[in-house]
């Protein structure tokens, strides 16, 4: 619990210096695409990891956090500190509204819903020419605002500050607390008073309104936002990050998200062969480290025979 | 009412090829358990090779459904004794995650051998249309859903005639009885998967011989055989065919009546509403959610 807060706030002081010491606008665009897919998978974590339920429809948030930005952006010409807050809220709504629907399905259910309601958000973003533009898209976003990339740096290390303070105050509430207890044992936990929906709903709702956040930024940020952000190649990029750091830590999703978008960048060399590569190396790390960086570095650590664990949740899943 | 009876025609043929990969896929996330977003890769796959084996090896089109079965039979056993079989009895998520990486890495290896293009498989038999009374239906339509039907009819015997297909019963219902009973659940479990592959897998090669095939078509196919189980309800054998029948005929309908663009829309927006008003689907064996 310290130590991952601790490591969290010594990683935001690194990448806050990051912009003195790299003036490379290549480095910089790989560093804000980390922060920003950090956010995301941390977001997506709060309910795969902390409510242990498997959502595949976390891109229908991140895309109308997008939407709603891009079109309050280049309808109404708001600037960007007041886009990006009202896309976090329209998300959380929306978040309000799937999860009343959603959460009451558990497993494979729970999963294919979800995913049903990015799919329908998608199609529907598609085909509602008059407002999205269709598979064109909504251009221009943002146009005449900020466009250094390192202020957009600092933009997104203030988002992520925002969304790692405000997840570690959920995960290390009574309500975090519970949503764990109902992820490892849904019964027990209703026996001691917990309203397993109640606590899933507020994870839901936060995880929304994260993502709706870094959809937002995001609509400014590239500056065009079509169809593609409700796409599962997006939402399997996210999922990606959360397991392969470790689901159910906070540092995991960051772990996870740096490696992914630096595999992503470096395999670029490899040109056709990329996506193949980054198929076997998912399937790897399913076989190889199942509980993530995170489950290996937290193993490790107890087998040398440091007691306290990064988080309690880890402790339990590699006994 | 002419019209309306074409619609449903068209979409009762796409619905026996929506019912057919349904029918795999409710053997392998129905009974397995196993979340598979590396169905439609199979169905693909099915395409893919049928189109290798009709140009290439100059097959013809029976004998290279026969071959395509077992191909994409034995691949599917080789999937699940080296990858799926690991992650057994952990949950969906190492599941979904592997099958996300397998299908990620198939449709890339076949955008590279092959290309984007859409590719013909030989016809069986020339083309013509056929007219029953207002309905007009190709040939080669017809042959298709007589063979899918075939097909169906098939798998049906082996799971409720064979030895293997008690053996497979017996395991969904109670593994560590099966196991004890004598039956090597391993490899019933790859037998089934095997079995799910290669419906998925014949249903591609058909459709591919109406249609055409190509390696980006997987991901849509493994959503509408999600909708289409989920709506049958999970497991359940004649739930796979009605709800791919009703998927067909209500995408045929949408499309001829309302909007073709959202054609796509109709399989999730039903597997909402069933999700909310009946979640064990239309005709699930059990009434449980999880």
């Amino acid at each position: 619990m310290t130590l991952e807060r601790n490591i969290l706030l010594g990683l935001g002081v690194l990448a806050a210096l990051l912009p003195f010491a790299i003036t490379d606008q290549y480095v910089l665009h790989l560093a804000i695409m980390a922060i920003f897919y950090a956010i995301l998978a941390n977001s997506l974590n709060l309910v795969v990891g902390y409510v242990g339920e498997f959502s595949l429809g976390h891109t229908a948030f991140l895309g109308t956090g997008a939407y709603t930005a891009a079109l309050l952006s280049v309808n109404a010409g708001w600037p960007m500190w007041a886009a990006v807050p009202a896309a976090g809220v329209v998300a959380a709504l929306f978040g309000l509204a799937i999860g009343a629907i959603t959460l009451r399905l558990q497993g494979p259910y729970f999963v294919i819903v979800t995913l049903s309601f990015a799919e329908v958000l998608r199609i529907v973003a598609n085909n509602w020419i008059a407002v999205t533009n269709g598979p064109m898209g909504l251009a221009g976003v943002g146009q005449g605002g900020v466009s250094d990339k390192s202020a957009f740096l600092a933009i997104v290390l203030g988002l992520a500050a925002l969304t790692f303070y405000l997840s570690y105050r959920f995960v290390y509430s009574n309500a975090g607390r519970a949503a764990v207890a109902v992820r490892e044992n849904r019964y027990v936990a209703q026996s001691i008073g917990v309203n397993p929906f109640g606590t899933a709903m507020q994870a839901f709702v936060l995880g929304a309104f994260l993502a709706g956040l870094a959809g937002g930024f995001y609509a400014f940020y590239i500056s065009f936002v079509g169809p593609e952000v409700f796409r599962f190649a997006f939402m399997a990029t996210i999922i990606i990050m959360v397991l392969m750091g470790g689901k159910g830590t906070l540092l995991g999703p960051v772990v996870g998200a740096v490696i992914v978008t630096l595999l992503e960048e470096y395999l670029r060399e490899l040109q056709e062969l990329r996506l193949s590569l980054f198929g076997l190396i998912v399937m790897a790390i399913v076989l190889f480290l199942p509980n993530g960086l995170m489950g290996f570095v937290a193993r490790r650590r107890e087998q040398r025979g440091d007691a306290p664990s990064l988080s309690p949740a880890i402790e339990e899943r590699t006994v | 009412m002419d019209l309306f009876l074409q619609f449903l025609t068209n979409g009762l043929v796409v619905g026996v090829f929506y019912a057919l990969s349904a029918l795999g896929l409710t053997l392998i996330f129905g009974l397995m358990r196993v979340v598979n977003f590396a169905h439609g890769e199979f169905y693909m796959l099915g395409g893919v090779v049928g189109w290798f084996v009709t140009t290439y090896l100059g097959l013809d089109f029976f004998s290279g459904l026969v071959l395509v079965a077992l191909a994409i039979g034995s691949f599917g056993w080789l999937v699940d004794r080296f990858l799926i079989e690991r992650v057994r009895g952990q949950g969906e998520e190492p599941g979904i995650l592997l099958t996300i990486g397998l299908s990620i890495f198939l449709v890339n290896i076949t955008l590279l051998a092959i290309g984007p293009a859409p590719l013909k498989v030989a016809r069986a038999i020339t083309e013509g249309p056929i007219f029953l009374g207002p309905v007009t239906i190709t040939k080669m339509r017809l042959l298709a859903m007589v063979i899918g039907i075939a097909l169906i009819v098939g798998a049906h015997a082996i799971i409720h005639r064979t030895r293997l297909g008690s053996a497979m019963r017996a395991t969904f219902q109670d593994p560590m009885a099966a196991s004890l009973a004598g039956i090597r659940t391993k490899q019933v479990y790859a037998a089934t998967f095997a079995l799910g592959c290669t419906l998925s897998a014949l249903s591609g090669m058909l459709l591919a011989s109406i249609y055409s095939a190509q390696a980006s078509v997987g991901g849509l196919v493994s959503l509408k055989s999600f909708v289409v189980v989920i709506l049958g309800g999970m497991g359940s054998f004649p739930g796979a065919i009605a709800g791919g029948l009703l998927l067909g005929v209500a995408e045929a309908l949408w499309g001829g009546y309302v909007a073709t663009g959202m054609v796509d829309i109709i399989g999730f927006l039903l597997v909402i509403l069933i999700l909310v008003l009946r979640p064990q689907g239309l005709f699930s064996i059990r009434a449980e959610r999880a």
